[in-house]
């Protein structure tokens, strides 16, 4: 049996007005990188909030590191960065991180020393300056994101949960947020992560799961969800772009599924029961001038795409995200 | 427990550094002594320094009645040894009054006189006597001129009444002073007035402390809120302990102040003589302090700690309720109402304190911990009124705690919209 960081089991969450999340499961093994993707309003923050026990699910199970997460002591191996930051504007840098630490049961020796190795990994403190010893409300947003990263990496967590970690951040610190889940990784820890953003999701993530209006969509690592998708979808070139005759095979319903339209480049799905070898034989019969063929993998934005499609955002539901 | 002294640290130390908390703490018992001594200080100094030495007196009265004022004037200044200045007194006949009047206005017009007094056949026959000076709309000096010629008239027609001298003068400064104490159940209880006095002290302390403390937590909560450090916070620590270390850590501050200001109280009352002296205040005020029985200072601790639990849960769960400082102040009306409405009732409770208004007033959860103080150190209560008192208090408290932590809990993470009535019993059920 795999060693899992976290399992979900059925879990569903009402609210008075909808439901948040509709008997969800899913298994993150240890040691991966792990996606949660989602339109806005999808149930991530909910699912999220769940494993932190920051609020309980009507219905269902949740073992995290292998105990219920109930268990108050499991909290101080968990790492959470919500998606709405904030820190204690009035208190001094180390202070804040040093009460977030004593908070996950870190000793103030032991603090302090992680805290300036941190502060100095992420040029906080300098031979010119220590940030450390100034307000929260001094720092730029930037820092305060750094800071806000600290926070939640200072207990070395086995376990760290990002809530849409990359929103709002500068080019830099996302770099550094990308670095540091490597990092993680490499050192054996867990991570999930929550985002609607597919490129960052399917270069860091080594399993995904997609949810929508509450319920999961798929889910498994995206070499198999990309092969699952595979030859389905087929890129095709056209030199100076798609005649009328060519626009009319492309929306040919009983070939194709949905076409990504960039012009003069497509990605086209192909729809159940048609193959490529027609598709090609009418489009050469449409006069396409063809530079470019090609059975491919398709992205995870696409298959995000083709499998939430236009229903799943539509009913984004603000303030449960 | 290791969290919730966490928590507990960082709510004191980040309130007790803050300059506001110290100038408060520091210069609190500072305002209170001035309270104290002032008006006492003041009444000695005026009538010290009553401007005897640039007053002209006009007497017209053939009985030397200028020279008596004069005298009992600089009365004062004798007492505390200094060489007296006597005001300088014109006898002249009725006739003469005008010219010198005239003469008198046009030198306190040139300011080279502060104010003039006129005696004249009036004054001897119905007591009246004119001031005309610069200073004539002072209450102060006004009363300090009228004291001295009610005197001086006083002594003289004793004196022509056939009375010595001196006996006039025991006469004219008879006094009638009663001195009330207090009789309790162990026995004196110390001055009436003082218990009174430290009565209204200890019920405004506690309405002050509540309602300042109150709203800080109010304030420390909305800006968790609004920040959104809360939910950081609340992936490591329940809200329950996080709404315990708050309640916990800003009523210690309260205490801290407390203990200082109470601390400084107590030494400045011991050093009381001391320090009317240094300012040159022979005669101060007589009073003694009322005594506290063991039970009532627990007691007192008690109601204080209950109190402000009852209101500081109530309060927090106002500013997890609202989204910002606006809306703050309406949902925290309901709240402040209860506290207002204890306040109203302090002193027509004071003027009974036996009475029916007091008995409601000091077992209804909410007002008893601002009356039932107030009563007891003003007038003795039965133990058992008083334990009674207190259990309707702390299970008023628990009740508050219980629904506050699961306002708390919910509303922690709710942004937008105030909820209404409906949707708050629903968080309270589904917390």
């Amino acid at each position: 049996m795999v060693d899992l960081a976290l399992e979900i089991r059925d879990i569903s969450k009402r609210y008075a007005e909808h439901v948040a999340v509709r008997t969800l499961s899913l298994v993150v093994p240890r040691g991966t990188v792990y996606g949660l993707l989602g339109p806005n309003g999808a149930g991530k923050t909910t699912t999220i909030r769940m494993i932190l026990n920051i609020i309980s699910p009507d219905t269902g199970t949740i073992t995290v590191l292998g105990k219920s997460n109930r268990d108050p002591a499991i909290l101080d191996r968990l790492g959470y960065l919500p998606e709405e930051r904030g820190l204690y504007k009035k208190m001094s840098v180390r202070d804040v991180l040093r009460f977030l630490a004593e908070l996950k049961g870190v000793g103030r020796k032991d603090a302090d020393r992680r805290i300036d190795e941190w502060l100095e990994r992420l040029t906080l403190k300098t031979a010119e300056k220590d940030w450390g010893k100034s307000k929260v409300d001094e720092l730029s947003r930037g820092m305060q994101q750094k800071v806000q990263f600290i926070g939640t990496l200072l207990h070395d967590p086995e376990l760290v949960i990002l809530d849409e970690p990359f929103s709002g951040l500068d080019p830099i610190n996302a770099q550094a947020l990308k670095d540091t889940v490597v990092d993680l990784r490499r050192r054996g820890k867990t991570v999930i992560f929550s985002t609607h953003l597919m490129d960052n999701a399917e270069r860091l993530c080594d399993a995904v799961c997609i949810i929508a209006r509450g319920e999961k969509v798929l889910d498994g690592t995206v070499t198999a969800v990309k092969a699952e998708y595979a030859g389905r979808t087929v890129a095709v070139g056209l030199e100076g772009g798609a005649t009328t005759a060519v626009q009319a095979v492309f929306h040919d319903a009983s070939l194709v599924a949905r076409v990504d339209d960039n012009s003069r480049y497509f990605e086209v799905e192909l729809a159940p029961g048609a193959d490529a070898q027609t598709l090609l034989r009418r489009l050469v019969d449409a006069g396409a001038a063809i530079n470019r063929f090609e059975k491919v993998q398709p992205s995870l934005h696409q298959i995000f795409l083709q499998r939430v499609g236009a229903t799943g955002i539509e009913e984004g539901m603000s303030g449960h995200g | 427990m290791a969290k919730l002294w966490a928590v507990i640290k960082r709510e004191y130390i980040e309130r007790v550094r803050t300059k506001w908390f110290i100038i408060v703490t520091l210069f609190g018992p500072v305002f209170f002594a001035v309270i104290m001594i002032l008006p006492g200080y003041l009444s000695v100094k005026g009538m010290r320094e009553a401007r005897v030495n640039s007053l002209r007196i006009v007497d017209a009265t053939g009985m030397g009645l200028g020279e008596r004022i004069a005298m009992r004037l600089a009365a004062p200044q004798l007492a505390v040894g200094d060489v007296p200045k006597l005001a300088q007194v014109d006898t002249v006949d009725q006739a003469g009054v005008a010219v010198l009047e005239d003469a008198l206005v046009a030198k306190v017009q040139a300011k080279e006189e502060n104010g003039v007094l006129i005696l004249d056949s009036a004054t001897v026959l119905r007591g009246t006597a004119r001031y005309l000076g610069r200073d004539a709309g002072s209450v102060g000096q006004v009363e300090a001129l009228e004291a001295a010629t009610r005197f001086a008239l006083l002594s003289a027609r004793a004196e022509q009444a056939g009375i010595t001298a001196e006996l006039a003068e025991s006469l004219a400064k008879l006094r009638v002073n009663i001195d009330a104490e207090k009789i309790t159940n162990e026995g004196r209880g110390g001055s009436g007035l003082a218990g009174t006095i430290f009565g209204f002290g200890v019920a405004f302390l506690l309405y002050m402390s509540i309602i300042l403390y109150g709203q800080n937590i109010l304030r420390g909560v909305l800006e968790e809120k609004t920040t959104r450090v809360a939910e950081v916070v609340v992936s490591s620590v329940s809200p329950d302990v996080l709404l315990a270390g708050k309640v916990i850590g800003v009523g210690a501050v309260g205490l801290t102040q407390m203990a200082v200001w109470v601390g400084s109280s107590v030494l400045f009352w011991e050093q009381r003589s001391n320090v009317f002296k240094a300012l040159g205040v022979n005669n101060m005020p007589q009073m003694s302090f009322p005594t506290i029985e063991p039970i009532v200072a627990v007691a007192l601790v008690l109601f204080f700690i209950l109190g402000y639990t009852f209101y500081a849960s109530l309060f927090a769960a106002v500013g997890a309720m609202v989204s910002s400082q606006e809306e703050a102040q309406q949902a925290s009306q309901p709240v402040l109402m209860m506290l207002v409405f204890s306040i109203i009732f302090v002193q027509p409770v004071m003027m009974n304190p036996t009475g029916q208004l007091a008995m409601v007033m000091s077992f209804l959860p909410f007002s008893a911990p601002i009356i039932m103080p107030m009563r007891m150190t003003a007038t003795p209560v039965p133990p058992m009124e008083i334990v009674g008192s207190l259990a309707g208090v702390a299970v008023a408290c628990v009740a508050a705690i219980w629904l506050s932590a699961r306002i708390y809990r919910v509303g922690l993470l709710m942004y937008g919209k105030r909820p209404s009535v409906r949707e708050l019993v629903r968080w309270v059920r589904q917390a």
